[in-house]
């Protein structure tokens, strides 16, 4: 790690009922710079924004956070007591990347922070990568079909005409596929050989 | 009079035992003063040497807690004991009174830490070496959490300033063959050490800087020093003598410090134990955590941790340390940094100071400033 974990001004939304427990959660929070915002009701990131949600997962439904697994759009630290598989599930279907064990004991709040940030950056990232390839693979055949254009109108076999599509993409600054949808709309000329 | 026992743990035996030595000796000191002055409540000591096994200090821990009716203990020495016994001091309830310098990422209700944690010790010292002596680093560590710890700190630290490690080798606490780590130095020339080894690896490198410098002098201690955060007084005398003259090392306190307060502290201690004892951070610390804690349960007449926490945080108290301010929301006093050279009478000369700095165990102000994202320029 290069660079040390800071939380300093981040806002943590607490979904669990009032007890001496969360109460420790909340002062060790604070000593890292958190604010904390409680609350035992449906969490709404419009109305009240916050930067990670730590939820009790013994006493959850579904409805405290409104989103299904790996659609979390802020990092889930799950509070847990209980050691039953259907809570531990809960909490997974709902994103928790990190967990505090009830009764909370202070050490384990900023380890807990740092694993559930991490989950969901990683996470945050993979959806994004797999978003760009299943685009790609989307727009396969339309590259097929640009690649059919190309070497219809320079006279070449596929891989020259692969290769005079990878060349227009990299001058366009575009990726291969955006070029090809362009040839193939005719926003772009065909390419004669290049 | 009302009695109330406190438990003092340290290994008096072991790789650093002479670090224990010191805090027990200091811890004695300050009851022994405490009965002499007739303070109108007794504290009762209960000693626990755990002699450098990690599960003594859990067996010790216990029947203090449990048993013995301790509330409050002063002890332990190295973070892995520390983490080791706070889940029993949480569990009955009692305080645990941690008092060396350590690498930080930790704040908890039942530990009251009066030593220094980096934002007290390593970046205050970053700050004074980088403009003078140059951003080109070795580290050094014990290959346990201080040394990981702080060599990763201290790495983060040298990438923001633009500085550069030049390499990074760990030692187990008791190995003293340290030819590797030598024969690493003098690939590397580096502008100076920073030195995270604890006891005999620490005390076996010192000796071998040393002779590499009588070979090479781009290894004096004046053009390439050695720098340490927890080496004191107490532990120069474990090293073969004169080895260490002109090497650096950061404390919140050191003998030679001139305040009132300290010399006549200075005057008593030579009194009970002869002119010849150094006294180091470890035993004016663990006097002043015994002191700090009795005067807290005399004037709440009672050892709860809520009593003594709120003595602490209601205001500065005066110690032998200085003016001691715990700050209630991470329990951690504010100290001052000093930075001593060690001299050939086995001392340090305080050659840098700052006043007291309030303790950051997580860095969270401290870096906080400096975590803008950096730009790249696209050409």
């Amino acid at each position: 790690m290069t660079r040390t974990p800071n939380f300093v001004s981040w806002r943590a939304a607490i979904l669990h009922r009032a007890d001496d427990n969360i109460d420790r959660l909340k002062r060790q929070l604070e000593r890292l710079g958190v604010t904390v915002l409680l609350q035992w009701k449906p969490l709404d990131l419009a109305e009240t924004p916050a930067d990670i949600v730590l939820v009790d997962a013994d006493q959850g439904f579904d409805d405290l956070l409104p989103w299904a697994g790996d659609e979390a759009p802020i990092p889930v630290v799950a509070l847990l007591g209980s050691e039953a598989p259907g809570r531990i599930a809960w909490a997974l279907e709902k994103g928790a990347g990190a967990l505090i064990a009830k009764p909370v004991v202070a050490s384990s709040v900023y380890p807990a922070l740092v694993l559930a940030t991490h989950a969901h950056s990683e996470r945050t990232a993979i959806r994004a990568r797999m978003a760009g390839l299943e685009e790609r693979l989307r727009l396969r055949p339309i590259v097929y079909d640009a690649i059919r254009s190309i070497m219809a109108a320079q006279g070449s076999d596929e891989a020259g005409a692969y290769r005079t599509l990878c060349r227009l993409a990299m001058q366009r600054r575009l990726t291969v596929e955006h070029v090809a949808v362009a040839i193939v709309a005719g926003h772009e000329p065909v390419p004669r050989a290049m | 009079m009302k009695t109330f026992r406190v438990g003092i743990l340290y290994s008096t035996t072991g790789p650093y035992g002479a670090i224990g030595r010191d805090c027990r000796a200091g811890a004695e000191f300050a009851i022994e003063e405490l009965a002499k002055a007739g303070s109108p409540v007794r504290i009762e000591p209960v000693f626990g040497d755990p002699a450098g096994q990690p599960e003594r200090y859990l067996e010790l821990i216990r029947t203090m807690l449990r048993d013995d009716q301790c509330r409050n203990v002063i002890g332990t020495i190295t973070s892995l004991s520390r983490k080791d016994v706070i889940p029993l001091v949480e569990k009955y309830d009692g305080l645990l009174w941690y008092i060396c310098p350590y690498e930080g990422f930790e704040a908890n209700e039942n530990v009251i830490y009066t030593g220094a944690c980096p934002n007290q010790h390593l970046i205050p010292l970053f700050d004074y070496m980088l403009p003078r002596h140059g951003k080109r680093v070795y580290l050094a560590g014990a290959n346990y959490v201080w040394g990981w710890e702080m060599n990763r700190l201290a790495r983060e630290l040298l990438m923001r300033a633009g500085g550069e490690v030049l390499g990074e080798r760990y030692l187990p606490i008791e190995e003293t063959d340290v030819g590797l780590l030598i024969a690493d130095l003098q690939r590397h020339w580096p502008d100076f050490i920073l030195n995270n080894m604890i006891g005999p690896s620490s005390y076996a490198f010192l000796a071998a800087v040393k002779r590499l410098a009588e070979r090479d002098p781009a290894f004096a201690p004046e053009r390439c020093p050695v720098l340490s955060c927890d080496l004191t007084e107490c532990e120069l005398g474990e090293i073969e003598p004169g080895v260490g003259v002109g090497q650096l090392s950061t404390a919140s306190y050191f003998e030679s410090l001139a305040s009132p307060e300290n010399r006549a502290f200075k005057q008593r201690v030579a009194a009970r134990f002869g002119a010849g004892l150094r006294i180091s951070s470890f035993f004016a610390g663990a006097y002043a955590a015994v002191m700090l804690c009795a005067e807290a349960v005399t004037e709440a007449n009672r050892d709860d941790p809520a009593s003594v926490r709120g003595f602490l945080h209601a205001r500065p108290r005066q110690t032998v340390l200085g003016s001691l301010t715990i700050d209630p929301r991470t329990n951690h006093a504010a100290l001052p940094f000093h930075l001593g050279r060690i001299n050939a009478q086995s001392g340090f000369d305080v050659i840098a100071s700052r006043g007291a700095i309030v303790a950051d165990p997580y860095l969270v102000g401290t870096l906080a400033s400096q975590h803008a994202p950096h730009l790249r320029v696209v050409q």
